[in-house]
């Protein structure tokens, strides 16, 4: 039994510790809801997203996070489930190969691919085009991804599968059938991660699309914000901020409630 | 339905050999039960047969078909395994139906065989359910009904009720053999649990370190084992062994016990012999002058029968009665046996000597 002192001591350590994570990010949502100088309004205001909105041309990359955070999700969920499925389950004779490969992706640091990525990208003419974000970081989710679904499947009995080719399944039958309808929750999880890096990743935007607005994604395009509004109005900027960051938080929470579930599900079995 | 015929079977992992050359005719509509220690390779032939390991020598039919080198969805061949495998995400009625799902038939036709195969296993109340949410009871019937929906030529079964309690798997065993009495499918059925061997076999394989022991119905590995590690692998509690040998048409133990012999054995005067007589084959006699001296060590009642743990000279040794016995530990008894339920073993091959 922990003792009483014991309990108060650890919730003040949490509750210090919660305080500060959350310092910045309240501080900014109360900046964003106060009034720009110039601005009529009193009190708290939410005419500080609608100028940001209109102002830094968010409406379009928000979107264009939004295609690229989608295409990316998308085809590392569905890569990392097949590979998974033939490494795990399947047991492809040069598995040992192949994870050794993607622990090379897994520790190579992103900084050194950017150089080679954006000669790669200049002269094949990808370069300021959604293929130059989408690309690279498919590749750049897909090693994380593999070991995520491989390490599920692995856990499962093998029996399942065996039990069903015995039923007359194909192994794509038994992927369809047994193994993707298993690893929804996995694959769940697993993009909600995915998007969180996606979305939030600054530097191969900067240096792969820094020509063509048309494309860039929203953290870029804050960033451009910002530098041209850092002196007069950093309300504005705060609203921008924030209105960058909420799928984040939505992703997040969603995040947060799989994890949850997940941990209880181990208590209960 | 069909026969299996399993000729010469081999298998290795790398470089340790499994199987070592196993032969089986298992008849159209048989219950075969492959029964052995831990280790011995049952479940590697099962799996064999399944399709779910490779052959390394030998050939395995099914039917007069060769199947080799058919893969396991093409053998026509229901396999329940000992954690079941049921698919955690679907429901009974969705685990059950899926074999026939894949063969495209219709939902209604698929509908009704489920609920034919849930009556005779009375999951009619649990189709809904999922695999979470049954007994582990309940979970085995659901595997077994799998397999019967599809109404295929053989059934395997590996260890199935290793992961039932002891009440329920006395209960499962017989559902398993009525099953078999009404499907009249051919089974192979795998186990270490001697008594489900006896129990349920028509025919029962005895396998030892990747070979066969002995192969026959129930009583025969009983009354007649080949060896001493089928007389010693069948029944419960084992058969007494004592070692000693034949002098003047009697046998008496290394520790100088006389034992009583039915016929004097034939050509085995002077020689070393083990002397074999199952528990259940023991009497407890009170007239004075005959059977052997015992003192009586432990006693075990278990109200039909009284289990009594005895020294003989030296030896230890166990017999079971039926009757109620005054016995008390360190008292001495005279025992006889029947003669015709004596065995006698070769000490060096373990051979049983036919008498
Ligand atoms: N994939 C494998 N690789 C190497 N050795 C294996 C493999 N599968 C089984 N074996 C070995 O083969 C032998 C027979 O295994 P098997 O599972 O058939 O035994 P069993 O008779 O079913 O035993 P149990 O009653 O414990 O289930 C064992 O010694 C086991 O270690
Ligand atoms: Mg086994």
């Amino acid at each position: 039994m922990e003792s009483k002192k014991e309990v108060v001591f650890g919730h003040a350590i949490l509750l210090i510790g919660a305080l500060i994570a959350l310092y910045p990010f309240v501080s900014i949502i109360l900046q964003a809801l106060t009034p720009a100088p110039g601005s009529g309004a009193e009190g708290w205001t939410l005419e500080n997203f609608i100028s940001a909105w209109t102002r830094g041309g968010f409406s379009r990359s928000l979107l264009n996070s939004a295609i690229v955070a989608f295409a990316v999700v998308v085809a590392t969920a569905i890569a990392a489930m097949l590979a998974g499925y033939v490494l795990s389950v399947l047991k492809f004779e040069w598995r040992v190969a192949v994870f050794a490969l993607l622990m090379i992706g897994l520790v190579l640091p992103s900084e050194a691919r950017i150089i080679p990525l954006y000669n790669l990208f200049a002269s094949t003419g990808l370069l300021n085009s959604y293929w130059a974000l989408i690309l690279p970081q498919i590749a750049s989710s897909f090693p994380l991804a593999t070991f995520w679904m491989a390490n599920y499947y692995a856990q499962l009995p093998e029996s399942l599968s065996e039990a069903a080719s015995l039923d007359g399944a194909s192994e794509f039958e038994i992927l369809r059938h047994i193994y993707a309808p298993i690893g929804m929750s996995a694959v769940l999880t697993l993009s909600c991660l995915v998007f969180l890096f996606t979305w939030n990743e600054f530097m191969l935007a900067l240096v792969l699309m820094p020509d063509n607005v048309a494309v860039q994604t929203a953290p870029l395009s804050l960033s451009f914000f910002a530098g041209n509004e850092r002196t007069t109005e950093p309300q504005v900027i705060a609203a921008a901020a924030v209105l960058v960051a909420l799928p984040v938080v939505v992703a997040y929470f969603f995040l947060q409630r799989r994890f949850m579930q997940g941990l209880l599900e181990g208590a209960v079995k | 339905m069909a026969s299996v015929d399993i000729r010469n079977v081999r298998k290795s992992f790398g470089k340790t050999d499994v199987l070592k050359g196993i032969s089986i005719d298992v008849d159209d509509g048989q219950f075969v039960v492959l029964v052995g220690p831990s280790g011995c390779g049952k479940s590697t032939l099962l799996r064999m047969i399944a399709g779910l390991e490779t052959i390394s020598g030998g050939d395995i039919k099914v039917g007069d078909d060769l199947m080799n080198a058919v893969p396991p969805k093409e053998r026509d061949i229901a396999m329940v395994f000992q954690n079941y495998a049921l698919y955690p995400h679907m429901t009974v009625a969705q685990n059950m139906g899926f074999s026939l799902k894949l063969k495209k038939i219709p939902k209604a036709e698929i509908r009704k065989k489920v609920e034919q195969a849930a009556e005779i296993l009375g999951l009619t109340p649990l189709l809904e359910r999922r695999p979470a949410q049954l007994s582990g009871g309940q979970r085995q019937r659901v595997a077994m009904g799998r397999a019967i929906v599809r109404d295929p030529k053989v059934f395997l079964f590996d260890e199935p009720l290793s992961n039932l309690d002891a009440k329920l798997r006395v209960q499962m065993r017989t559902e398993i053999k009525s099953l078999h009495q009404r499907l009249r499918t051919t089974m192979l059925y795998v186990t270490h649990d001697q008594i489900e061997a006896l129990t349920m076999a028509d025919v029962i394989v005895l396998m030892n370190e990747g070979r066969i022991e002995q192969a026959g119905p129930p009583l025969e590995l009983y009354d007649l084992p080949a060896n001493m590690f089928v007389a010693g692998f069948i029944g419960s509690p084992a058969m007494n062994f004592v070692h000693g040998r034949i002098e003047n048409g009697a046998f008496v133990s290394t520790k100088g016990v006389t034992l009583p012999l039915g016929v004097a054995p034939e050509g085995l005067e002077g020689k070393d012999v083990v002397y074999g007589v199952r528990p259940e084959h023991l009497h407890v006699v009170t007239e004075p002058g005959v059977g052997a001296e015992a003192e009586v060590q432990i006693i075990e009642p278990a109200g039909s029968e009284t289990q009594v743990h005895l020294t003989l000279g030296g030896d230890e040794i166990v017999g079971v009665f039926r009757e109620r016995l005054d016995l008390a530990p360190g008292s001495t008894v005279r025992l006889t046996t029947d003669s015709a339920a004596v065995h006698l073993f070769d000490p060096e091959s373990g051979r049983r000597h036919i008498l």
